[in-house]
């Protein structure tokens, strides 16, 4: 693991952006060291920006190199201890959408704009979407499933050792461990969570996910998927407090082809921040008992 | 449960689905087998490097009360240089009284058409035991209350009198265990040991992290001296401050919601009288719940739990139980999902009359 000193997400994004717009007269005020990391940083930077427009061209994007200049754990890996969340709107609908009354309107964070149902399979979601209010794994307290878990509005704490990456949920205080020691998947189970096996390429935590039931839904909107789901996620840090997450999702029983989603994981920097337990159940039974 | 799993045909996998849901079922709905008694004659458990102190004064008593080991044990450290007391544990010993029974000894009558069902019937306990490479630990008939010396919970009248009513109605659903509701354990009865756990811990910078396999409980325990929440905040799980004296750690909880029970393993025995009980069983608690716990290693393969409970609301005093949680389990150990209010359908509905879930039918 090489460990070198880089400079500041920031200022070399600002660089990135000017490259970009400046002449060849001025760009040429990007000197040295900086250039190579800004040319890098800039084809990232530009995909991240126009993926909500852009046709699903690369199959599995490439992390940036050298991009990350946070704090790192003993073993030299990107240090993610913390708590996390995502915002967005992707927990209601990972398409486009209008805002609706409690719905707040939202991009796609779907890669090519659209999810690529088999026709056959665009039944069950539009029968899901109309029956969201009660059929929603959610409104049963279920646990949200891989990746839905990451993208709830409620945040998330990791926990990074050596041989983990333990990652615990304020949601229904669900919980994943993945096994980054080099061990196999387990066969032939199903879990609400699935079985989470992960590995570092360069920096990015590469966490793939198999042995799902097909209980659990990607959103509010209905959007699904079969006991076949095969889910790999990439936690790409952009530095200390952000996360580019990019998520394969591929299921070949319900989609024509794999797809992908992305988003960004941001960093709760409140003082004293700690997850609250939200024990979705406890209330379901006080509903029950009364 | 077996944590080697590797089943291939689509069959086999039904099988051990099954027979993890029927093995869970039997022990929230069988009274028999959900009774745990501690066997006859266990020997006191062996603990090397562990010695009891003598105490010589009333402040020494304090400082170290004779059920407090004091091991020459020091566990390695974490790169921050915390006792590093990481990884896969298995539950200590699960059929301990949690009290000395006061009614004297029940026993329940054989179940119908069946053999008798006594306490070397848990299975999984077995396996575990008879695991030449998992460590030992001798079951033992000592009180888990170590203080007061009576060894009985000292209840204030009206916890003692909702604590007949659960035995006396526990099909009801307010009356149910909160275990068999699928809420969380709360502190200190996650720790109390019992078959269907494990345990997993980590450590990072300024935190320790535990992990129960039960219902994937996780308390993320911070070090750093910070107080404590809130008084308006309410947690099933408590709020834990942590810190550590020499290579125990001592953690601090408050916060409580009243959900949860004090104690308990197991289930009751139908038409067990509540002055019997020795599990533990509906013992209930207010919001003011304080408990501090010491879990202290001591060997590498042991760690000690102690925990004191007060409540003046619900106790009349505060009250110290103190046993042997946690032993290491095999390195290649995994914590599985142990989906329990997601698998709970026909719980809800026989107690409720609710199908939450139709399309499971």
């Amino acid at each position: 693991m090489v460990r070198t000193r880089v400079r500041p997400v920031r200022p070399v994004r600002i660089t990135v952006r000017m490259t970009l717009t400046m002449t060849k007269a001025q760009a040429t005020v990007v000197r040295g060291g900086l250039a190579a990391m800004a040319i890098a940083g800039a084809a990232w930077w530009t995909t991240a920006t126009m993926d909500a427009q852009a046709p699903a061209r690369r199959a599995q994007p490439q992390a940036p190199r050298r991009a990350y200049a946070g704090p790192r754990t003993p073993d030299g890996k990107p240090d993610l201890n913390g708590i996390w969340q995502v915002m967005g709107t992707a927990h209601w609908d990972l398409e486009a959408h209008s805002p609706e009354d409690g719905v707040p309107g939202g991009r796609s964070v779907v890669e090519g704009g659209e999810i690529p149902y088999k026709p056959e399979a665009l039944a069950k979601r539009k029968e899901n979407y109309v029956n969201r209010a009660t059929a929603d794994p959610l409104s049963k307290c279920y646990l949200p499933g891989v990746p839905r878990v990451t993208y709830v509005p409620l945040p998330f704490e990791i926990t990074q050792t050596p041989k983990y990456v333990s990652i615990a949920y304020e949601i229904a205080h669900a919980r994943r461990i993945i096994y980054t020691d080099g061990s196999p998947h387990v066969e032939a189970l199903e879990f609400w969570m699935g079985d989470s096996r992960g590995r570092w390429e360069g920096d990015t935590l590469v966490v793939d996910t198999n042995n799902f039931n097909d209980k659990t839904w990607f959103d509010k909107a209905g959007n699904y998927h079969s006991e076949e789901l095969h889910v790999v996620e990439r936690y790409t840090p952009m530095g200390r407090n952000h996360i580019d997450y990019q998520v394969r999702i591929e299921d070949p029983k319900v989609f024509t082809r794999p797809w992908n989603m992305r988003m960004i994981i941001y960093r709760r920097l409140e003082p004293g921040l700690q997850l609250l337990d939200y024990d979705c159940v406890s209330f379901f039974w006080k509903k029950m008992i009364k | 449960m077996s944590k080697e799993v590797k089943v291939n045909s689509p069959i086999a996998r039904r099988i051990v689905k099954l027979a993890i849901a029927a093995s869970m079922a039997a022990f929230a709905s069988h009274p028999v087998l959900a009774q745990a008694q501690a066997p006859a004659g266990g020997a006191a458990a062996k603990r090397p490097a562990a010695a009891t102190a003598k105490p010589r004064s009333a402040a020494d008593a304090r400082a170290n009360p004779p059920w407090r080991p004091v091991t020459t044990y020091v566990p390695p450290r974490t790169p921050d240089g915390q006792p590093d007391i990481q990884g896969m544990y298995e539950p200590g010993y699960f059929n301990q009284p949690a009290e000395t029974a006061v009614g004297g000894p029940w026993k329940p009558a054989a179940p119908k058409g069946g053999a008798q069902i006594g306490p070397t019937d848990f299975g999984a306990r077995q396996a575990i035991d008879t695991d030449p490479t998992t460590p030992h630990v001798t079951p033992t008939n000592k009180p888990m209350v170590v203080d007061p010396p009576d060894g009985i919970v000292p209840m204030q009248p009206w916890v003692a009198a909702k604590r007949k009513e659960i035995y006396a109605k526990q099909e009801k659903p307010e009356f149910l265990d909160p275990r068999v509701r699928c809420l969380q354990s709360g502190v200190p009865r996650a720790n109390t040991p019992v078959y269907y756990n494990s345990y997993q811990i980590m450590q990072k910078p300024g935190y320790v992290v535990i992990m129960y396999e039960w219902n994937h409980m996780t308390r993320i325990i911070p070090l750093d001296g910070r107080p404590h929440l809130d008084p308006k905040v309410r947690l099933p799980m408590g709020d834990s401050r942590g810190r550590w004296e020499g290579n125990t750690l001592v953690v601090d909880v408050t916060n409580f919601n009243d959900d949860s029970w004090v104690l308990g393993h197991g289930g009751i025995g139908e038409g067990q009288p509540a002055e019997t009980a020795t599990s533990g069983h509906g013992i209930v608690h207010s919001p003011e719940l304080h408990v501090v716990e010491r879990f202290t290693p001591i060997d590498k393969n042991i760690i000690r739990y102690e925990a004191t409970i007060e409540d003046p609301k619900a106790f009349t005093r505060p009250f110290t139980i103190a046993f042997d949680a946690m032993v290491r389990g095999r390195e290649d150990h995994q914590l599985f999902e142990y989906a329990c209010h997601e698998g709970n359908r026909d719980g809800i509905l026989m107690a409720t009359g609710v199908d939450i879930d139709p399309s499971q039918k």
